[in-house]
Order: C-alpha cells, then structure tokens, then sequence
C-alpha cells in the first residue's frame, strides 16, 4: 500500500436532500429519490423525471457569508464541504479549524454554473445589458473555488472535468497530493446542477430512461439524471490518528485508466475499466480477491452496464464477480455526472461505517447478460472488514477506481 | 521516485504549427494579433477591445486528415495536432490512426471554458428550436473533456486522462499532474498540455469585464508585426472580409507596465512530452527541461472574477513549494511570469514575486503572455523555450515601468543560458500555481 488516506469528514446534498445524513438514511433504507422536477421547465423535452434536490433548509443562507450570490452548484459544494469540515472535527484557528493547517481541495464538475449561465445565455439580446455576474460562475471550477473561498482554504485548488469521472478523479488526485506532502488536509468531493444541456445531451443520444433508472436489470432502458455534491476530508492516517480524530473509513487505493477507443461508447470488453480497476488494487496493496463489495458505475444504459460487467468479470473472474455484492448508486439519486464519482465515494463511506451494502429500489430480474450480484430492497451485510471497489466510466473513455476499507481494518 | 523530463513539445498557435514558429515570435517579442468578429448574441460596443491571439485556419492536415477533423470540435483538432506534434519532436512514434492503446502514456490537458463553440451552438439548438433539437454529435464534443478524450483516441494514450479546469492555472496544473504520474512511475510518458478556443461570445463577456486589453498608442513598433494569423480569414466575419486591412496593432498586452488594461485572449493549444529523465537518457532524446517541482496554492480574498490581495499568503504557500524542493529563491535564475497585463493581476503577481524575494533583487522576469496571449498553452511551452534557452525578446507592448510594482519585465537583452526557472501562473478567482524547471 502506498499510505492510506483516513476520511475524516463526510458531506453531501442529494435528492434526499441536505446533509449526509439524510443521503445514509435514504440509501440504505432502499428508497428512491427519482422523479418529477421542476428544475427547468423541461415540458418539451423527451422525458421527464430526474433527481432534483429538494429547496435547501431554512438557515442556510445565515450560516454563509454572499450565500445569496452563489449559483446552485456553488451551494451544493460549500453546504457539503462545509458539513465535511465541521464533522472532522479540527481545534484550533478559526471558523473551521482549518487555519494553520495545509488544505488544498480537490473538487470535481462537469457543468459548474451551466443552469445559471444558460438562463443569462437565453436572456442575451443585442438591446440590453445582462447581468455579467450570471457568466462568470458558469466556470467549472467555480464550485471548487467557491469551497476553498468559504473554508479560508490557502493551498492548492484543483479542479477535474472529465465528464463522469470527474468525481473519482480528483479523491485520486487528493490522495496524490497528501501522499506527496503537498498538503496536510484535503477537502475533496464535487458538485453538478441539472442544467438544459446535459438533459437535452443526454436525450438526444437517447440515453435517459423515462422512468427512474434501473442499472443491470433485464428491462434498464437509460440513466436518470441527478445533482447534488459530496465532499469528504481527508487526511494521512497517521496524522488523522496522531491528533484523535475518528477516521470514518480509508481511502487505501485509486487508479485511472482511458478506453482511448470513442467518444460515448465504453470499450466493448470493458478494458479501460478493467484497467483502472487493477490500477487501484495495486495502488492499494490489495488483491482483487480481498475485494468484499462494489459500488458500481451503474448507469442504467445497456452498453454501459454491459461494459462495465465485462471489466468486473475480468478483473475479479466471472464466478466471483457474481457474488460480489453490488451497489447502485445512480438508481436511488439519479447520475450526477461530475459529481457522481465523489457521491458515490461518500455512498461507500457510508456502506463501509454500517456494515450493509445499500439497495436499489424497486425489484425486476437482473440481465442474465449482466449478472451482477446487484443488492435489491433491502441492505445486504458485509461480512467481515472487505474493501470496496468504486468504479466510474465516462465520456471519452475515460475510467477512475477507488479502493476504500473500513476503518477497522 | 522518477526525475521527469520534456523531450517533446508541440503548438497550434497564432503564430503557426510548431513549437518553431512560436519561439521565433518569442526571440522578436511580435504578437499576433486578429480581429474577433461580434458576437450575435452580445454584440458591440463592449469595452472596446477587438482582436486576440487566434489561430485561425490553420492547415494541420499533416497531423489530423481532415475527415477525422471534421468530427472534432476546434479544441480537440488543436490538441491532437500539438500531441501529435510533441510526439515527433520527442522522437517517437506518431500513431497516425487510433489503434492498440499503450496503457503507460496518460495525458492531463486544461482548458478555461472547454469547446465553446460547439457549446454555444448546442445552446442556440436547444434555446431557439427546442430540445429536441440537439444534436448528439455536437453534445458528445461540448464537454470540457472533448480534448483530452480525442488526444487519447488519436494518439492511442490509454493510461491516466485528467482534464484540468482551473482558469488561468489550469497549464501549470496540468504540467504538475502529468509530471507527477511520471514521477510515481504510473505512467512511462505524460502528453501535458492546454487547449482553447476563443469564441466571439466569449470574447465580448471579457470584454465587458473589462478584462481585455483595449487599443492604445504606444512608443515601441515591435507588435508591427501583427497581423492575422495564417489563414485567419474565419475571423474576419462580420468585422471584415477576407484580405481585409489587420486591426491598428495596438491591443498588444503590457504585463507590469504603468498603462496596463488588461489581457490579450488566445486560443491554440501546446502539449509537452514528459518522460522520466532515465527512458529519455536510455533511448537518446533530446531533452528540453527538467521539471523539479511544482505545487499550488488559494487566495481567500479573491473574488469570484476577480484578483484578490493576499499576496504574503501566496508567497508563504510558494516558499514551501521552494522549501520542499530543496530550493531558495536564491537558486531561481529566471522567473517566466504569468503576468499578462490585467491590472490588479499583475500588482499581485508583482506582490508575491517581491515578497518572495525579500528586498532581494528579483533575477530576469520574462512575460511571454504579451506574445502568446492568455490561456491555450502558449505561455507553457514559453516557458519549456525559456528553459531550454531560447532567446526572448523584449516584451512588445511595454513602455513604462509601474513604480508600484517594482518588477519589470526583462528588457529582451541576452540572457545567460538559465540554470532554474520558476514559472508562475495566478489565476482570477484565487487559484495558483507554480512550476520550477530546470535546463538540461
């Protein structure tokens, strides 16, 4: 193992709303948070469901300086960065505890600002003036800024935007950065915002399921479009235990390998997957067959799941894949794109803490042509302390994989 | 862990294909600048700026057939030519179709706002005609990831793919993250690099920030040479027409002088080869720099589009990146700055670079930004040029030095081969980054 970084603190908005203790409750009681929205009036497009994040809770806006001023995504970040650093619990310095401290964040989007720079996009006329302020936070980075602008942050902001990836990305490049001394703390996660583009994009490649999105099942007909962010802290496991903190779960491993073989269709056997999968095993220390749980990709597209079950079965052996018990993130929130892979990290977190892989809702029969040990209804118990492998696959080929394990082991 | 080299670096820019004719408008010190057409949906007058550092037309059939271009947005073709450029130049094999990925190369590209015009008219689809309008052809192209995806089809690098979006710190960051996954030994060979386009859309929204450098007199005629770029006739437009005269050249930017206004935007793209200084040495390459170190920081003061004032808290985060190096600033016998002429972004650049120093006098600071413009990468392989001791003019454009700064750019005098570079890139909005490279 290369060093292991302890997760200190946890945050997230979801549609099951504010707060990483509702996004725990909602996952593992096996609910779905997949529906009607109203985001954007989307009355003409193909379909019409998505995981939309429910009005933000009263008090919100007083706890944050500008709150008014930020975009959508921009308050996603910061409430689950925000939550992150409160629970990891920091003395010293400050309204964080962060001063003194050296914190980079690491944080992951694919569209940024892209709702509000859409509406100052369709307000444009040749008469008028638009309000400037509507474009500048349609920057993808501006909810990893935002973050570090909030927090008091001095160290290194990075930003990934690599489509679905993005969100696995950067815990990697987190990891890298606190192994290379680069910094002490790292505030890693993402934030993405339903936006026109992305729901008309996806639609017309007709990619998005009427109905909410049912990954590896027989009948999956698309994904489910989501938003929200996720943010975890990190520390070196040796600092995290030398100052008290609780470590919530490890990030022992990440690895990231491309396709380099098209633009939207996965490599058909799986290999870029299959590749960054063993690229974070070997990054961890740990062999495919220590591996106990998986957090799936699981987009609900035929290809993509079908894709995705190949690079398992070839990495962990068809027989084993298949026992492997699996969770489906994007079935209960929706695909939060950039943001997706830092949820989901935050969804193995959880699994981790509570012993229980979360269900996907609903029932139906799993494809036979993916037959992946999917968990349904209801949480199915992790025996004993097995890491879990998180895995993304994204636009362009591109691939990113997390090793985390309890941290009790 | 690995020393990390660039043996190969490729450009698509204003100034041509090819890292050469980019170093020869850095030894004249001569921008290039052309017109940017009106944007249809922001249209003038704006701040009064009206040319950039564009590519233009450019032919780049010999690194990209045309029905392979054809599918890709202006970003990506740029990209994958430089990739394709810097893969040549280091001595190795130029894949001339996608075929068997080599796992070991991984490639980490910037961008500030991604393939904008294919974004922009995704958007007029879906906003004029409805969204059933949209075409899945320009969608798949519009995320920001377009570019690095295309250099790993083309170019066959299967192995880490990150794109970095961190405004005008995106390059540096970029160069660190493929500098480090050569470090680590995750991967033999690293295509870094940055990628842009300049759309009149988002030419206009700088503008009415005021951001750009507007057109002003000026005592020296180095940006004489200005122009369109090759082929540039697609930014004639609405502002011209073909074999049109060339703007006043006079929007050249002035990083670090008194009558500063702001920047000058380029689009293009450069990509570098990084290999660990071992495999380069073993296979004979010629190696351009050595990359030392590298490393980032925040300023919390910062604005949203803004620069902020916390020029002693990036100093101290850039000191450690010195200190963790090994390094003092007395060890830095060049700073390529990344100062590009906006106001209060190069008072700050100037801020850090005086702390830094501590009443020290600062060694030669060159600003290759008054050449190359802001982002698309030219000011990266600047500054692999600089390291591997290529001449640079004196800045075009700069006239008056700005007591308040006390930094000024060097004065396009010989320099002595430099030994360590430091190359610095503050960004609007709070971020940084900085890279020291060293000479072969």
């Amino acid at each position: 193992m290369n060093g292991a970084a302890a997760v200190t603190g946890l945050g997230a908005v979801s549609p099951f709303g504010w707060g990483a203790g509702p996004f725990a409750d909602g996952l593992l009681a096996g609910a779905g948070a997949i529906g009607e929205f109203d985001r954007f009036d989307h009355a003409a497009y193909r379909t019409h469901v998505a995981g939309q994040v429910p009005p933000e809770p009263a008090g919100l806006a007083a706890r944050q300086p500008c709150w008014r001023r930020l975009t959508l995504a921009e308050r996603f970040a910061v409430a689950a960065a925000a939550e992150a650093v409160a629970g990891a619990g920091f003395g010293g310095g400050g309204t964080t505890g962060l001063a003194g401290r050296r914190a980079g964040v690491f944080f992951s989007s694919s569209t940024g600002g892209m709702l509000e720079g859409e509406e100052f996009y369709a307000a444009l006329e040749p008469r008028r003036r638009p309000r400037l302020r509507g474009m500048v936070a349609q920057q993808v980075s501006a909810p990893g800024e935002a973050v570090a602008r909030a927090l008091g942050v001095t160290g290194p902001v990075e930003t990934v935007s690599s489509a679905c990836a993005s969100g696995t990305l950067a815990l990697g490049l987190a990891l890298d950065a606190l192994r290379g001394g680069e910094v002490d703390v790292a505030i890693a996660g993402g934030a993405d915002v339903l936006c026109r583009i992305t729901y008309a994009g996806f639609n017309s490649l007709r990619s998005v399921d009427e109905r909410p999105c049912r990954p590896f099942r027989a009948d999956r007909a698309g994904l489910s479009l989501g938003e929200g962010a996720a943010a975890l802290v990190l520390e070196r496991a040796e600092d995290a235990l030398a100052r008290g903190a609780r470590p919530r779960a490890l990030l022992a491993g990440a690895g990231a390998a491309a396709d380099a073989h098209h633009m939207t269709a996965p490599h058909p056997e799986g290999d870029g997957a299959a590749r960054a999968i063993a690229a974070a095993l070997a990054d961890a220390g740990v062999a495919a067959g220590e591996i106990g749980s998986l957090n799936a990709h699981g987009t609900g597209t035929p290809h993509n799941d079908l894709a995705e079950w190949r690079a398992l079965a070839r990495v962990f052996g068809a027989e084993r894949a298949r026992e492997l018990p699996l969770a489906a993130t994007k079935a209960c929130v929706g695909h939060l794109l950039g943001s997706a892979g830092a949820l989901e990290a935050a969804a193995a977190v959880v699994c981790l803490e509570r012993g229980a892989v979360h269900p996907a809702p609903g029932g139906g029969a799993v494809d036979p042509e993916t037959p992946a040990a999917l968990v349904l209804g209801r949480p199915r118990p992790l025996a004993g302390a097995a890491p879990l492998l998180s895995l993304n696959l994204a636009f362009g080929g591109c691939n990113a994989a997390l090793v985390l394990v309890p941290a009790s082991a | 862990m690995n020393q990390v080299v660039v043996t190969g670096l490729g450009a698509v820019t204003a100034f041509g294909a090819g890292a050469e004719p980019l170093a020869g408008a850095l030894a004249r010190g001569a921008t290039r600048l052309s017109p940017v057409e009106p944007s249809r949906r922001l249209p003038r007058p704006t701040g009064g700026a009206t040319s950039a550092v564009r590519v233009g037309d450019l032919p780049l059939g010999e690194w990209l057939a045309p029905l392979v271009a054809r599918r890709m947005s202006p970003p990506s073709r740029w990209a994958v030519a430089a990739a394709k450029m810097a893969l040549a130049d280091a001595g190795l094999s130029v894949p001339d179709r996608p075929g068997e990925p080599d796992p070991a190369t991984a490639v980490a590209l910037a961008t500030s706002f991604g393939p904008m015009s294919y974004t922009q008219r995704l958007l007029d689809q879906i906003l004029d005609e409805g969204p059933e309008a949209a075409s899945p052809s320009l969608f798949t192209e519009c995320v920001a990831n377009a570019p690095a995806a295309q250099v790993a089809i083309q170019c066959r690098a299967a192995g880490r793919n990150h794109t970095i979006c961190q405004r005008e710190a995106g390059a540096l960051t970029a160069l660190a993250r493929g500098a480090a996954d050569v470090a680590s030994g995750r991967a033999a060979r690293a295509l870094a690099g940055a990628a842009e386009e300049v759309t009149p859309l988002v030419f206009a929204i700088l503008d009415r920030f005021r951001a750009l450098a507007r057109p002003h007199r000026r005592s020296s005629d180095r940006v004489g040479e200005a122009g369109p770029a090759p082929g540039a006739t697609a930014a004639a437009g609405r502002g011209g027409s073909r074999g049109a005269a060339p703007p006043a050249p006079t929007e050249a930017a002035r990083p670090f002088d008194r009558r500063r206004d702001g920047f000058t935007v380029a689009d293009g793209a450069a990509v570098l080869v990084l290999e660990p200084a071992a495999a380069a040495a073993a296979r004979g390459a010629r190696v351009l720099a050595r990359v030392r170190a590298w490393g980032g920081a925040f300023d919390p003061t910062a604005g949203r589009a803004g620069w902020g004032t916390g020029a002693a808290g990036l100093a101290v985060e850039l000191q450690g990146v010195l200190g963790r190096a090994g390094l003092a600033p007395d060890d830095i016998d060049l700073v390529v700055s990344g100062a590009s002429g906006a106001v209060a972004g190069d008072r700050l650049e100037a801020a850090v670079l005086r702390r830094l120093w501590a009443g020290a006098p600062l060694p030669p600071v060159l600003v290759p930004k008054a050449v190359t413009g802001e982002y698309a990468g030219g000011f990266l392989a600047a500054a692999v040029l600089a390291a591997a001791g290529r001449p640079f003019g004196a800045a075009p454009g700069f006239a008056r030095s700005d007591d308040a700064l006390a930094v000024a750019p060097h004065d396009g005098s010989p320099l002595p081969p430099p030994r360590r570079l430091l190359v610095t890139s503050l960004a609007a909005g709070g971020s940084a980054a900085w890279v020291i490279l060293e000479a072969p």
